[in-house]
């Protein structure tokens, strides 16, 4: 089986991560054989799809456990495409009507994080560095896993 | 005479624990039979004696038990503590003071008395010396003097009853000067205090001690402890001084995070239709021209996996290596056909190569 290398804790994420990566993009590989993907619309298109697919894979590794990772299910997980295909923006709406408390502080930066991160808008200032800093984990273990996928494959 | 009853006073001041209170009831009982050998002088000179003197003789004792509560861990309620030591060690006291004789009882007032001017000197001279014990004492001796005239006049006339009054009184100056104590010397407490269970704020000195200036002091250590693990998380942050400058850091960081997942994301596209494309590219007769289309319909999209991974990621440097171009169509087919198979090759190979590969551009452990 595969050896697991370093502490647990680490690899764990990464693992999970890359397991669901790949077999997303395997997922998207077999549904899309035609060669349109040629032009440069269709390579965004693709581009978009495998970033979403990166994601979505890692807020499902890391679980519900974090409002940022239960954030981005919300917003990309397929209840809520099926919802936003059909019309119905109640999950949209839900979110705008949510009251932002804007607590006295940093103001600019706390502002631009909360864009950057998801979920950050309805976060108080604590949570929010708190979120940041395993987002920020967990987007380094994203870059990481995707750079190994990308050399491999143009080797 | 007072010689000796100053080092009697020093050896008392020095060592005030509840040991010592038996050593002391011995050195007093010294001290009385001395007194008694030597006749009073005078009435009015004793009632002098006794007035003034009398309030630092209370002094006295309240800076030996002040000496007392500060060692002792104030877990949980601290003011109960100070009372609760202040109302055990007073009845004690209370029995060794209440002897058959009034006038043994005079003479051991006498000695506390001359014990409390004798104890008044070296504190007058340590005054100046700033320790925190001492700036106490000094703080709440106004106080106390400030009250204690209009009792010591009432202990001219019966000290057995008026000793036990002055004590109360001075039981609850001893509660205020506990309170004091408690708000003052905060710095060794404070840090006891966040060890325990419960979240339990104190205020330091010369801070605000009201709910919301606490409450929000709470919220702001928090803050500060995120930030501190924000600091260590971003790399080239720890140098970095002052919130503002330090979230435009954590900003710029997830921004560029964001970007490499991007440009991971665009390079795998690339690399994934191309995987069907070039297999049929390669299995069609006409594999010449086919590959000259290819290449030059290509040239755009091929560019973008080489892009980045030679050198500096950060860099958005078109690198027309063309014979990059030509290897990868020929290393196309081996990953079709061993994909999942790479699958398990790619979970070794990340382990492995996590440290080389990944160390000089990300700098970054997890």
């Amino acid at each position: 089986m595969i050896s697991k290398g370093a502490t647990w804790n680490s690899n764990s994420c990464r693992i999970k991560f890359a397991r669901r990566f790949v077999s997303a993009l395997l997922h998207m590989r077999n549904r899309n054989t035609r060669p349109g993907s040629l032009t440069i619309e269709g390579v965004r298109t693709h581009t978009q799809r495998i970033k979403i697919a990166a994601y979505l894979s890692m807020a499902q590794a890391v679980g519900s456990r974090r409002a940022w990772s239960r954030a981005v299910l919300s917003k990309h997980g397929s209840r809520a495409r099926r919802h936003s295909r059909m019309g119905r923006s109640s999950v949209g709406l839900k979110k705008t009507r949510v009251i932002r408390s804007y607590p006295p502080g940093e103001l600019g930066q706390a502002k631009k994080l909360r864009q950057l991160v998801p979920g950050g808008k309805t976060m108080d200032m604590c949570s929010l560095l708190e979120e940041t800093a395993h987002y920020i984990k967990c987007l380094a273990t994203q870059v990481k896993v995707m750079q190994t996928l990308a050399d491999n494959f143009s080797k | 005479m007072e010689p000796n009853l100053g080092t009697i006073v020093r050896s008392i001041s020095i060592g005030p624990n509840r040991e010592e209170t038996g050593l002391e009831s011995l050195q007093f009982r010294e001290e009385i039979h001395r007194l008694m050998t030597v006749p009073p002088e005078n009435g009015s000179s004793f009632t002098e004696l006794l007035q003034l003197p009398e309030t630092q003789a209370m002094e006295l004792l309240h800076s030996a038990h002040s000496d007392e509560v500060v060692p002792v861990p104030l877990s949980g309620e601290p003011l109960h503590g100070i009372n609760d030591d202040h109302k055990s060690y007073l009845p004690s006291f209370n029995g060794n003071l209440t002897f058959p004789s009034n006038k043994v009882l005079i003479e051991r007032a006498a000695k506390f008395s001359v014990f409390a001017s004798g104890e008044h000197s070296p504190e007058t001279s340590s005054v100046p010396s700033d320790s925190s014990a001492n700036l106490e004492k000094v703080k709440s001796e106004p106080a106390e003097t400030d009250s204690n005239p209009n009792s010591s006049q009432l202990l001219v006339s019966d000290p057995a009853v008026n000793i036990k009054n002055q004590r109360s009184e001075k039981r609850k100056e001893r509660e205020k000067k506990g309170k004091g104590c408690t708000k003052k010397s905060k710095i060794e407490i404070s840090q006891d205090a966040e060890k325990l269970p419960y979240v339990h704020v104190r205020a330091r000195r010369g801070q605000a001690t009201d709910s919301h200036s606490l409450a929000e002091r709470a919220r702001r250590e928090k803050i500060n402890a995120r930030m501190k693990l924000l600091q260590e998380l971003v790399p080239g942050c720890s140098k970095i001084s002052g919130t503002a400058l330090v979230l435009d850091e954590i900003i710029n960081h997830v921004q560029s995070l964001q970007r490499q997942v991007e440009l991971l994301s665009m390079r795998l596209a690339t690399v994934n239709p191309r995987v069907d494309f070039n297999l049929d590219s390669l299995f069609a007769p006409e594999s010449g021209s086919l590959a000259d289309s290819n290449f030059h319909s290509m040239v755009s999209p091929l560019l973008w996996p080489e892009i980045p991974f030679n050198g500096n990621r950060q860099q958005h440097q078109q690198q027309w290596n063309f014979d990059a171009l030509h290897r990868p169509l020929w290393g196309r087919e081996e990953d079709n056909h061993t994909f999942i198979t790479m699958e398990n090759s790619l979970l070794n190979y990340e382990s492995a190569n996590s440290a080389s590969l990944h160390s000089n551009q990300l700098k970054m452990e997890l």
